[in-house]
């Protein structure tokens, strides 16, 4: 019973976790850089579902229709501004300057909502729904689990059908050759990089019901969107799907039979396993690294 | 040469500022981040090998040290020794795992080795948890080590022989191994470069300086906490100093440590806004006067972002950089 509480509750975890990772595996894919102010892109998505909460009275899920567009233009304008300078300069000073820039973002917010931790608290915040006998599942879980799985849908349809989506595809399988083919690459890392910003931002929004809403709350997410990209290969947005499910589950298991201290160090674990052992992750191209 | 002038001219200069503990403990401040960001420089700088995660043998230093004179009363120099060795063993698994690795993997796969780290002594029993160790009281041959002339004289040492060694690097065998390591990896390997072995060496040379530092750090302030000692914060402001500076440089780290550290102090210690106010610019009563008096204190990693992205945008080869000619 335990076991299949601790599985279900981390599949249903490991969704939002999943969105985070497939907006970081998007940026990575498109652009080849490795994001290190998403995290802190999470953060602002669920300070944006909290003062949309308390200010304008809307509900968090329903104000995913006001961050997805807001988050968008935001990653479109720092794209613009900043990492399009960027984008063939060695990799530490990409990862050095998305540091800079998610430095940037968590201590505004620290200096304009200071260090109290805050709670989003909704009418169905602590309700769960009980199911054969024993597990129970909190709302919140499922609703964002669902609308994770809805926008998972549309992206993949929209990166395989649409001609902007084969045209994002295109430039992460070749930048050189997608623009020798006439696709405007400059373009495409910002709606890339929009993308991922929105995806993060919803990603937030959706765990901003269950979670402290804190300045620092992006690094934990971090760290954690790393280890969903490596496992699920950099880069491959199928993978990072996985790959969020899996992480999900693992931290689920280790803190039902571990003790919930543990649970981020088996993730790194688990991330340096994979990057020893199968560093192109469980969906990658082999040669990357 | 100018190694034995900057010392000689720094081992007088609390002669000359006197006794006063503030400016010394800024000084001595500076000499850490120097001597931290110059030992990171033979491994980040020279070899190319951006490590994310030098806080974690800075903690190893500092927490080994602590234990052993806390519960076992060891002599403070033995347990800086017993610092070294720690965080060779971290360095060498580290070593074992990241170097396989390229690009983004290697910078990723330090921060979760440093992350393992942290994570392991803030759940731990032995290493105090999240409240951290206390030491009360330490002794070494009489030396007064609640005054911080010792500190001061030590972080110099430790910078000397940082700086030394860096020098020695740049003319040695092993330091053009590593600048071709850093410059070309295949290339390197095909000319017979053991590519492993040359990045361990750094590695090991620059995790040993660095846990030093932790451990005389950890005897100063007689108190460490996971947040203190290793924090991602840490391993990220060690780089930033060295960007600021010139990556790669002899005196690159140093000159960041120099501009960087007292610049974080004036934000921290609330000097700027109290000058603000001073001078009439802004009123103390005002709206703006109230929250600058309670924010820009915690502002200051606010201004080290703004540096970090300004100084990749503008500035990518640092201060230094900008008088080397182009390449």
């Amino acid at each position: 019973m335990f076991f299949l509480q601790s599985l279900l509750s981390g599949i249903l975890t490991g969704g939002v976790y999943a969105l985070a990772g497939i907006g970081m595996s998007l940026v990575f894919g498109v652009m080849n850089i490795s994001n290190f102010a998403h995290g802190d892109l999470m953060m602002l998505g669920m300070y944006l579902a909290y003062f949309s909460f308390t200010l304008l009275h809307i509900d968090p899920y329903l104000s995913l229709l006001l961050i997805i567009p807001t988050a968008f233009l935001f990653g479109c304008i720092i794209e613009k501004v900043f990492i399009h300078r960027i984008i063939n300069h060695p990799h530490q000073n990409q990862i050095l300057l998305t540091i800079g820039l998610g430095l940037i973002m968590s201590n505004s917010a620290l200096l304009c909502f200071t260090s109290d931790p805050k709670i989003l608290t909704t009418s169905y915040s602590s309700s769960a729904v009980h199911i054969f006998g024993g597990i129970s599942l909190s709302v919140p879980l499922i609703v964002s689990f669902l609308i994770t799985c809805g926008i998972t849908g549309i992206l993949y349809v929209f990166l395989s059908k649409t001609t902007t989506g084969l045209a994002l595809w295109a430039t992460s399988q070749n930048r050189e050759a997608a623009q020798l083919m006439g696709i405007n690459v400059a373009k495409m890392s910002a709606i890339a990089f929009g993308l991922g910003t929105a995806l993060a931002a919803t990603a937030g929004a959706l765990i901003a019901p269950t979670y402290y809403i804190h300045p620092m709350a992006g690094h934990t997410f971090l760290l954690k969107a790393f280890t969903i990209c490596v496992l699920g290969g950099l880069g491959s947005v199928i993978g990072a799907g996985v790959g969020g499910v899996i992480i999900g589950v693992v931290e689920s298991m280790s803190s039902t039979y571990l003790s919930s201290d543990w649970k981020d160090v088996v993730v790194f674990i688990i991330f340096l396993a994979v990057l020893l052992l199968r560093p192109q992750g469980l969906f990658g191209k082999k040669g990357e690294q | 040469m100018l190694i034995a002038i900057t010392a000689g001219i720094a081992s007088v200069l609390p002669i000359v500022t006197g006794e006063n503990p503030y400016v010394i403990g800024v000084m001595i401040s500076v000499l850490m981040m120097a001597a931290l960001s110059s030992a990171w420089n033979i491994l980040g700088g020279y070899a190319g090998q951006y490590s994310f995660g030098h806080a974690a043998y800075f903690g190893a230093g500092a927490y080994t040290t602590m234990i052993l004179i806390s519960k076992f009363n060891f002599n403070p120099l033995v347990s800086i020794v017993a610092g070294i060795i720690a965080a060779c063993i971290i360095a060498l698994i580290t070593g074992s795992i990241v170097f396989r690795l390229r690009g983004h993997y290697f910078g990723l796969a330090s921060i979760a080795v440093a992350e393992i780290v942290r994570l392991s002594a803030l759940n731990f029993d032995f290493t105090g948890g999240a409240q951290g160790i206390l030491l009360s009281d330490v002794s070494l041959w009489g030396l007064d080590l609640n005054s911080k002339n010792p500190f001061y004289y030590g972080m110099l040492l430790v910078l000397v022989v940082t700086l030394g060694i860096t020098l020695y690097l740049r003319t040695s065998k092993t330091g053009f191994y590593l600048q071709a390591i850093r410059e070309d990896q295949d290339a390197a390997a095909s000319l017979g470069i053991n590519l492993s072995f040359y990045k361990n060496k750094a590695l090991l040379i620059s995790a040993a300086l660095t846990s030093v530092l932790g451990s005389l750090y950890a005897v100063y302030i007689r108190f460490i906490d996971t947040s203190a000692v290793l924090d991602l914060r840490l391993s990220i402001e060690i780089i930033l100093t060295a960007i600021i500076g010139g990556v790669g440089t002899l005196w690159g780290p140093v000159l960041g440590a120099v501009l960087l550290v007292p610049l974080a102090e004036l934000l921290r210690s609330n000097v700027i806004g109290d000058a603000l106010v001073k001078h009439g610019i802004v009123s103390e009563t005002s709206g703006l006067g109230v929250f600058l008096k309670e924010n820009l204190a915690h502002a200051h990693v606010l201004v080290y972002g703004i540096i970090t992205v300004l100084c990749i945008l503008y500035l990518p080869k640092g201060i230094l950089g900008l008088f080397r000619r182009a390449k």
